[in-house]
């Protein structure tokens, strides 16, 4: 009988035991700065901080992972304190995931969470939530204003939009068909950047914005989106792009002309750099998407363990990089942690 | 006490009581090596997973997707699938919210009345449109459901202006009731996942039309010389299916407060990882509601052990992976199994007359 019951529970049973070893083998090999057992219990000198970006695999967070994990370093060095980077963001975009991954760190202990909101709507009540129960809250990239997060610190979503435009129009001589690449439609950051640029460019009689092309937020899907629009539109001499997931391949590098076609783009990382050196993407609109996570653990570090009030808006400014400060540009994304810049790039004066 | 014997015999055989033991020996392991932190209001030392706020975040997380998985297992014991849930979900949510606006401010019972039935209502015709697609155009449900998927999406993405809605705060005060256990304690959707569990089972086990299901996927030929209404039981089963996702996306709108296009994109895969771990056989005829809870239970708690656990959470979807491949893999071998045993047993039963 024994037997019989064992072959039958066989399928589910044998799965789970397979998760649980999976599961066992993973926290003895790759468990990451976790405290053991009753070692895990807080001591008053040590600050948890729970990191929610928007995904996983977008770089520009990877690069503000590294900026959080270098500030608790440099924190816990300075001030004589333990500062743990958890990092919490799911591996594709989705508000109640991250509404989700909240709840769990609030569950699991940590003291702050620092998070890029998906959607606002859907985060606010968990945000709330954990604010209640003793736990602070910071934004980054993508604010929830209406929660009781005590801080954000990101871009003015409304003037980068405006500031693409503005560059692109520059760059156009005021006049031409021009396009815009917006990401995901469903972020409330980036339709505010659609707007600003929108907004801009009805001061200039001589653009006209042929559409807003919205896609999958990955490198390929970007990329394929401004191929598909250039078929369909062989008039578009420009594209404002506000955010750089297009030139994240390289692909376009030889699919566009750069004298047919100008590009101004938010983002720097280091796959766009080719796009300045040769001519098609003039102007590209740096979020130091680093300090993100730098600034982030240090305000939140400041005001657990100092006591210090940030204001509630932080800006972020953006950087301009043109072919002529590419060099610098190219080693500063070196030193923030980025190991794929070009060589070229990083022996540029 | 050879039928209390008989009993315990079905009970300890039951792939339901693998599933539980498994998710038992999991939650055992996370309590031993979860560790501890100090609560920061009681000030107490507390594990960091066998503590009363996460286990009913780890419920309330597997609700949305279990509510769904005992749909999507009604549509697998059928013989069929439903690809187009979580679409159903967006979209149910988007709507309830819309028609929630649109009506202005109502009392609390009104509009949690108005947002269930709106949600309810557009789950069962996108369900029913599903299956009278399946019936009608005779494709596989596969391509049919693949389809619905991206339409249902679309149409809630064109009506939403990809604006995330909110929903009033009356829905969430219900979703988000404490039911007296106060604390940041929120048993709603875990209550109800319990309650749509005990109607699935009762549906399927205990109906004509369960019995019907069952039937129908088990052997469809049979069933057609039966005299079964077939196309009915295929309209039907695709109505369950988008009824419960209905339901999720009333829970989950209300307790997050707001509806997107983009809500449940993906959860389909969960929700038919769910059912098969759960024990529901693809080629059909095999299935129960309380597996797919379980099987969406252990799911979320393999990815609550990620979190709990401090593991890379890269690892998430290789451990979920291994663990729906070597279920369904083993789940096979064991039917084979099984079928060689029934052989041998005729045989030696033929060879003694």
């Amino acid at each position: 009988m024994i037997m019989g019951t064992v072959r039958r529970m066989s399928g589910v049973m044998v799965a789970g035991l397979a998760a649980l070893a999976v599961t066992a083998t993973l926290a003895c090999g790759h468990r990451e700065n976790a405290p053991a057992g009753a070692a895990a219990a807080k001591h008053s000198n040590k600050i948890t901080i729970a990191m929610i970006a928007k995904s996983s695999t977008n770089p520009v967070f990877l690069a503000a992972r590294t900026g959080a994990e270098a500030a608790a370093k440099e924190l816990s060095a300075r001030d004589s304190i333990d500062v743990e980077v958890q990092w919490l963001t799911p591996p594709e975009e989705d508000g109640q995931v991250q509404a989700q991954r909240i709840q769990q760190a609030v569950n699991g202990g940590a003291d702050a969470i620092l998070i890029s909101c998906s959607d606002a709507s859907k985060v606010t009540g968990a945000i709330d939530d954990a604010v209640n129960r003793g736990v602070v809250v910071m934004t980054f990239d993508s604010d929830a204003p209406q929660s009781k997060r005590f801080a954000y610190y990101g871009v003015d979503d409304m003037k980068t939009g405006q500031t693409t435009m503005a560059e692109l129009a520059k760059l156009m001589d005021g006049k031409g068909k021009v396009a815009i690449l917006a990401g995901n439609q469903n972020a409330p950051n980036l339709q505010k950047r659609v707007q600003g640029a929108k907004d801009e460019a009805a001061k200039y009689p001589g653009i006209q914005i042929v559409g807003t092309f919205n896609h999958i937020e990955t490198p390929q899907d970007a990329a394929a989106e401004v191929t598909r629009v250039d078929n369909a539109y062989p008039g578009i001499q420009g594209w404002a792009m506000i955010g750089g997931w297009a030139l994240f391949t390289r692909s376009l590098l030889s699919d566009l002309d750069p004298a047919r076609m100008k590009i101004v783009s938010v983002d720097a990382l280091p796959a766009q750099l080719a796009y300045v050196d040769k001519g098609i993407t003039p102007v590209l609109l740096a979020q130091p998407v680093y300090k993100w996570g730098y600034v982030g653990v240090t305000t939140i570090v400041e005001k657990l363990h100092d006591g210090k009030q940030p204001p509630e808006i932080i800006p972020m400014d953006l950087v301009r990089v043109t072919k002529n400060n590419l060099g610098p540009w190219a080693r500063q994304l070196k030193a923030w942690g980025f190991s794929d810049v070009p060589q070229q790039y990083l022996d540029m004066k | 006490m050879s039928r209390i014997r008989a009993v315990i015999r079905h009970l300890l055989g039951s792939q339901e009581t693998g599933l539980s033991l498994v998710v038992l020996l999991l939650a055992v392991a996370l309590t031993v090596l979860a560790g501890s932190h100090v609560d920061r209001r009681t000030g107490e030392l507390v594990n960091n997973f066998l503590n009363s706020n996460t286990l009913i975040q780890t419920a309330t997380d597997a609700s949305f997707f279990a509510i769904m998985a005992i749909g999507a297992t009604v549509v697998i014991i059928s013989g069929g699938i439903d690809l187009s849930v979580g679409a159903i979900y967006a979209l149910s949510g988007v709507s309830m919210a819309l028609t929630l606006r649109a009506a202005g401010p109502l009392g609390s019972g009104a509009a949690v009345a108005l947002g269930l039935v709106v949600a309810l209502g557009v789950g069962l015709l996108c369900g029913v449109l599903n299956g009278a697609l399946v019936v009608g155009l005779r494709v596989h449900p596969f391509i049919v459901t693949l389809g619905t998927m991206w339409v249902l999406r679309g149409v809630a993405f064109v009506i939403t202006h990809a604006e995330s809605l909110l929903v009033p705060s009356a829905l969430t005060a219900v979703t988000k009731a404490s039911l007296g256990l106060g604390g940041g304690l929120y048993p709603v959707p875990m209550v109800c996942m319990l309650v749509m569990t005990a109607a699935g089972a009762i549906y399927l086990t205990r109906t004509v039309m369960g019995r019907h299901i069952f039937a129908f996927g088990g052997n469809l030929e049979a069933s057609r010389f039966a005299g079964l209404r077939l196309d009915r039981i295929q309209i039907g089963v695709y109505a369950v299916s988008g009824i419960t996702a209905g339901l999720a996306a009333f829970l989950g709108a209300s307790f997050y407060g707001s509806s997107s296009s983009a809500d449940g994109q993906g959860y389909e895969l969960y929700v038919i990882a769910a059912a098969v771990v759960g024990g529901a056989s693809l080629i059909g005829g095999k299935g129960s509601a309380v597996g797919a809870m379980l099987g969406a239970i252990l799911i979320v708690l393999i990815r609550q052990s990620i979190r709990t656990l401090h593991f890379d959470q890269n690892y998430e979807w290789i451990v979920i992976g291994c663990a729906i491949i070597i279920a369904v893999v083993v789940d096979q071998w064991s039917t084979r199994l099984a079928a060689r045993r029934l052989m041998r047993a005729g045989a030696r039963t033929q060879a003694a007359a």
